[in-house]
């Protein structure tokens, strides 16, 4: 019920605001490693195929190329379009439902080696609009 | 017709809210109580031009008026009459006008529930406040996202019907509502802040005004949250229920701050303290409710939700920051006036618990609002496109409910001012040995995961410790009153609804953390690909391919797989997961098929069309204890409605603030 001594009050102060000042540098720390090593990049096939030397993470949108899709033991090989360059993935894994040629699809991976893209996540993405436009790689001649 | 009803609706809203507003001003500023008195009026015409709006935009969906842009892109003569009505809301302009409509509410609700009060400027001021929210909302729809826009050229014999997902589903109808109710009823208590501010009357009053709303809306959101995350489940096909998509966050980052106010205010109720931080906490609360309709609607965020992009970012956005600006300013204005009249004495004491609580969720806001908004800022900085990944997420916000988890097992027990370790250990020993046993026999018998076993551990000594609260202070009432154990708990609970009310919630919590920390430890996937009649075993069941089959209606043609599921040698049913297409898409919306158990789901989803004659691939997957995320839910649900009973308390130990909510324990557990 008492209220501590005027004295000890400014002193209980400057521990408290010492200490929220040092726990919010440490979250903020904390915060910047968490958010740097989850940042995935976002990319279309055309951008991805000139950034060829990144070795890290990212994802690649695009559209599966008709025909192009392959079993294999570990899950499944395809080629994705953006309607200008085309792109071999190896993927590890399972498929996502309604994964088929032409299904929109975000690949999560990284370069591997050759030339192909090692995938070990697909997402199909849907559309905002109620017609995704539908990239038919067959009438380029690819 | 249907249109220019709609738009002169939209004209008296305007009309009736600026109106409304000018008069509410001027009475005050003249000390008129006639002029306020009309003002208030002014509060129920709003409410009505936003019936006559959506009234309009009813009969213009269920009569299939393709005159009118929204009806011809959201409804066709093929959509059901649910998702026709559920129509208002399958896109921007018709979700504004829902939200209108329930702001209308919740204005009339304020100009009724105080009307004895008008003259009080504190009243006057919220009005005006709240009435200048709806003038935002009435504005931006007559000039930036009109749902009454006609069709430019010929009027289409059909239209296009709703997004498929949008029509998929019965729970289309009660989740877009929920999350409204909850999302526009935050505007209550932000007017009230912001009056408190511009009258200068810090007194606790304007929360004893304004908790009762806040807490509705509050649970409105918390159950709009869950049923989002149950269309997720049932619906989306991916098997989970939580991605960290923006805009699951954008309707999380609410809530998030709305909880830690509802447990904040406690304090400055109880010790005036704390009275910056909750002005703040309900601001910010207001702030992310449009911050989640700008990321929401104005798609500028790329994911499942954001069906709609339009040029409506920069009114939304130029209001956010207004508002924001309005807030900050008046709290720095007033900040000389915002002292504390108490101050923390101990650390285990009650307040200091709702300090940790509040910094904790506080910091549950930040980390969420971080991952959320940092692409945004990496695309208009550097212009590269990025995503902060899922583990982001888990990684940063688990440790903090583990932490919040446990203060949720401890601060009930704790008094205000502090108290002494004899009482603590009397109260929290018992479920604090139980959860530890817990711990070590999900270590042993479980899993090796050590986050999944704390997470279980501190689930059951906040449990046992609820339990213990609630059979102390009943088998107190059966004592004095000499009454049976069913009346006694009925007392108990009446006589102190939002203590035992906020308890019940916390039971809901307590099932819901339960069921998180399942979901990330226990379970299986796998893809099987079966001919007709062939079997397979996947987490001990055992599944058979009967055939598929085709139903075709109006609205959409369905592709089933039929699968017969036994186990133990016992019949569980007929599953049949499935793809539907839509006339209006050209992309197939799977539908999965869920075997709904006790303590595990069997999750089946076709995961492509048959094209090859009569083998299908199916993704089969059991998920741990998901029923108790939905229960817990409903339970919350339930809490929240007990905290909102009238008390019937006597209201004499109130002045004593040693004792915590009217709770008769502490003397008793001292002596006895």
């Amino acid at each position: 019920m008492t209220s501590p001594t005027p004295r000890a009050q400014p002193r209980a102060r400057y521990i408290v605001a010492a200490l929220v000042c040092i726990g919010a540098v440490i979250a903020v720390v904390i915060l910047a490693f968490a958010l740097s090593g989850n940042v995935v990049y976002f990319r279309t096939v055309s951008e991805a195929t000139q950034a060829r030397d990144d070795d890290g993470r990212f994802r690649i949108a695009g559209a599966v190329v008709p025909g192009s899709v392959k079993t294999t033991d570990e899950g499944v090989a395809f080629e994705v379009t953006d309607g200008q360059e085309t792109l071999s993935v190896i993927h590890k894994g399972d498929t996502p439902q309604l994964f088929e040629d032409g299904a929109p699809v975000v690949c999560e991976g990284k370069w591997g080696r050759g030339d192909a893209f090692a995938s070990d996540r697909i997402m199909i993405k849907h559309g905002e609009d109620y017609t995704p436009p539908k990239v038919n790689a067959g009438e380029r001649g690819a | 017709m249907k249109a220019q009803l709609g738009v002169l609706a939209l004209a008296i809203g305007i009309g009736g809210a600026a109106v409304g507003m000018w008069l509410l001003g001027l009475g005050l500023l003249r000390k008129d109580e006639s002029l306020l008195r009309s003002g208030r009026r002014c509060v129920y015409l709003v409410l009505g031009a936003a019936l006559l709006a959506v009234g309009a935009m009813e009969w213009a969906l269920v009569s299939h008026d393709f005159s009118l842009r929204y009806v011809a892109e959201n409804n066709a003569r093929s959509t059901p009459l649910l998702f026709t009505v559920t129509g208002l809301w399958a896109a921007l302009e018709g979700s504004i006008l829902m939200w209108a409509l329930i702001l209308g509410g919740y204005l009339a609700f304020m100009a009724y529930r105080f009307r004895e009060r008008v003259a009080d400027p504190m009243v006057a001021w919220a009005l005006i406040v709240a009435l200048s929210v709806a003038l935002f909302f009435f504005i931006f729809m007559a000039f930036a996202a009109n749902p009454f826009e006609l069709v430019s050229g010929v009027i289409p014999a059909d239209g296009r019907g709703p997004n498929p997902l949008l029509q998929n589903h019965p729970l289309m109808a009660f989740h877009p509502p929920m999350l409204y109710l909850g999302y526009v009823g935050m505007t209550v208590p932000f007017s009230f802040a912001m009056a408190a501010l511009i009258t200068g009357r810090f007194s606790e009053g304007w929360l004893e005004d304004t908790r009762r709303a806040t807490l509705t809306a509050w649970g409105f959101l918390t159950v709009g949250i869950i049923l989002g995350a149950w269309w997720s489940y049932e619906v989306l096909g991916w098997g989970g229920y939580w991605a960290w998509d923006p805009v699951e966050n954008a309707s999380l980052l609410p809530w998030l701050t709305a909880t830690a106010f509802i447990h904040s205010v406690l304090v400055q109720e109880r010790r005036g303290m704390l009275r910056v931080w909750n002005l703040s906490l309900v601001i910010a609360t207001f702030c992310l409710t449009i911050l989640g309709t700008f990321l929401t609607r104005s798609g500028i965020i790329n994911s499942v939700h954001s069906f709609t992009q339009s040029g409506i970012g920069p009114w939304l956005l130029g209001y956010l920051v207004i508002v924001a600006i309005v807030g900050i300013g008046l709290i720095a204005w007033r900040a000389d006036e915002l002292h504390s009249t108490g101050q923390i004495d101990s650390a285990v004491s009650g307040e200091a618990a709702f300090l940790a609580n509040n910094l904790l969720f506080a910091g549950l806001a930040f980390v969420v609002l971080l991952g959320t908004v940092f692409p945004l800022v990496a695309e208009a900085v550097r212009g590269s496109r990025l995503t902060v990944g899922e583990p982001y997420f888990d990684r940063m916000t688990s440790p903090l409910g583990l932490a919040l988890l446990f203060l949720m097992a401890v601060a009930p027990a704790l008094p205000w001012q502090g108290t002494t370790g004899d009482v603590l250990g009397r109260r929290l020993l018992i479920p604090a040995y139980s959860g530890v046993a817990v711990m070590i026999a999900t270590l042993i018998f479980l899993t090796r995961d050590l986050l999944t076993a704390l997470a279980f551990g501190l689930a059951v000594f906040a449990l046992l410790g609820i339990v213990r609260e609630v059979s102390h202070a009943v088998s107190q009432r059966r004592r004095v009153d000499e009454v049976g154990r069913t009346r006694a708990l009925v007392r108990t609970v009446r006589g102190n609804p939002r203590r035992y009310g906020g308890l019940v919630v916390h039971v809901g919590v307590v099932l819901i953390a339960l069921a998180l920390a399942s979901a990330g430890a226990f379970g299986t996937k796998q893809e099987v690909r079966l001919k007709e009649g062939e079997s397979v075993e996947v987490g001990g069941y055992q599944l058979k391919f009967i055939g598929t089959r085709t139903t075709t209606t109006a609205q959409k043609i369905t592709v089933s797989a039929d699968l017969d599921i036994h186990r133990d040698g016992r019949s569980l049913g007929t599953y049949a997961p499935s793809i539907s297409t839509f006339p209006n898409s050209n992309m197939g919306i799977g539908t999965p098929s869920v075997r709904t158990g006790l303590l595990e789901d069997l999750y089946l989803t076709l995961i492509s069309s048959p094209t090859e004659r009569g083998r299908v691939t199916i993704s089969v997957s059991v998920h741990a204890m998901t029923l108790w995320l939905w229960i817990g839910g409903l339970v919350m649900a339930l809490g929240t409605a007990i905290a909102l009973l009238p008390s019937l308390r006597r209201r004499t130990n109130r002045s004593d603030p040693s004792v915590y909510e009217g709770d008769a324990e502490p003397i008793v557990e001292v002596t006895g």
